[in-house]
């Protein structure tokens, strides 16, 4: 009994902390992973997925380009937050283009 | 025993995609989609587009072509570069109504749909050595002036081949598909939402769109060809437009003028 009160009691306050966190936290912050080269290469990758499947949509190449641009003036954190931003446009171009393989007419 | 049994599902999977494919009542379906919404619209007016919709357009349509339609100019260019570059000596070409009836085509041998565009560029490249662009001028105005000489006839789009069906499936899932920033699909715009207002202007029905391209548009102040028109819908769904002549938006083609079998061919090609 005292084990399943100890794992709900962990399982908890994890998830309680998980909430409080804001959805654009940087898990990079503080490690030695530099946050743009990850953040930016994951946009690139998502963007090249996209574009092969004709799913990209039409401002994150833009969106890559300008990162890169402020990350080159040395704004990092806002360098990070657009190449972010343009990951997450890659990732939801992608969840189009798993529905866009089987659309049809709805008559 | 493993072979045979490889071989049954391979060809039951051939048969199943084959037969699957019915572009008749693909057809079908969407003309009578759009009798649904627009009762009192004859089948042959969807070959004025936006203009069976709504009178007031329709009159601004009417007075614009009975004067000198914009296009006209263009059109007679066209026809003239068609003779200087040589085109009518391509087989494909030599009969121009022919040629706009004929296509597009699914090519077995070269496993792609093809264009009238695409033989256009083809051919101009065997005369002249030199490439040509593919959304606006020579192009358009070369490919308006081969269409004016099928005005009147009906498109008859084939889709016969196993290859061909694949290719109007392909081209018929990326029509329907969400796509972009805005979640749209074409037919959120041109099938379900047609007749209805985007901030000031009323959407086309896709039915009839292929029987005025390449079409003169007031916003372009000149004639682009169909693969233009895709890519400015794209950007309009925030999704980034595809290549010109790309096998993907002839895919699309050979859906989009399938769609509009059975309707005439006009020379009226000016939208706002």
């Amino acid at each position: 009994m005292k084990k399943v009160l100890i794992v709900a009691f962990s399982v908890f306050t994890l998830s309680a902390n998980a909430n409080f966190m804001e959805s654009g936290h940087n898990w990079n912050k503080g490690s030695s992973v530099d946050p743009f080269a990850a953040a930016i290469a994951a946009a690139e990758s998502g963007y090249a997925t996209n574009l092969k499947a004709n799913m990209a949509w039409r401002d994150t190449g833009k969106m890559i380009n300008e990162a890169k641009k402020l990350h080159k003036a040395g704004k990092l954190d806002a360098a990070v937050a657009l190449a972010n931003k343009a990951h997450k446009q890659t990732a939801n171009a992608a969840s189009q283009h798993k529905l866009a393989t089987i659309a049809g007419p709805r008559f | 025993m493993k072979k045979i049994l490889t071989a049954v599902i391979a060809l039951g999977v051939a048969v199943t995609t084959a037969s699957a494919t019915d572009v008749e009542a693909d057809r079908k379906a969407f003309v009578e989609h759009f009798k649904s919404i627009k009762p009192n619209v004859e089948f042959a007016d969807y070959t004025n587009g936006v203009y069976a919709f709504d009178e007031g357009s329709r009159e601004q349509f009417e007075e614009i072509l009975d004067g000198i339609p914009p296009y006209e100019e263009a059109v007679e260019k066209g026809g003239a570069e068609f003779e200087k570059f040589g085109l009518g000596k391509c087989d494909a070409l030599k009969d121009p109504k022919a040629a706009r009836l004929a296509h597009p085509y699914y090519d077995d041998a070269a496993g792609k749909v093809i264009t009238l565009e695409a033989t256009i560029q083809k051919c101009y490249t065997e005369q002249t050595g030199k490439k040509m662009g593919t959304m606006k001028g020579k192009i358009a105005r070369i490919s308006a002036w081969i269409s004016d000489q099928a005005a009147g006839e009906k498109i008859n789009v084939k889709i016969e081949s196993d290859g061909a069906k694949a290719a109007y499936e392909r081209g018929k899932a990326f029509f329907y598909a969400k796509r972009g920033q805005f979640n749209m699909s074409c037919a959120d715009c041109h099938v379900y939402n047609a007749d209805k207002k985007a901030r000031a202007d009323i959407l086309s029905p896709a039915l009839g769109h292929t029987t005025h391209v390449p079409m003169y548009r007031a916003k372009w102040a000149g004639i682009g060809t169909l693969h233009r028109r895709y890519g400015g819908c794209l950007k309009n769904m925030r999704a980034k437009p595809i290549m010109a002549q790309s096998d993907i938006y002839g895919d699309m083609e050979l859906f989009h003028q399938a769609m509009s079998n059975g309707l005439e061919i006009t020379d009226a090609r000016y939208r706002k």
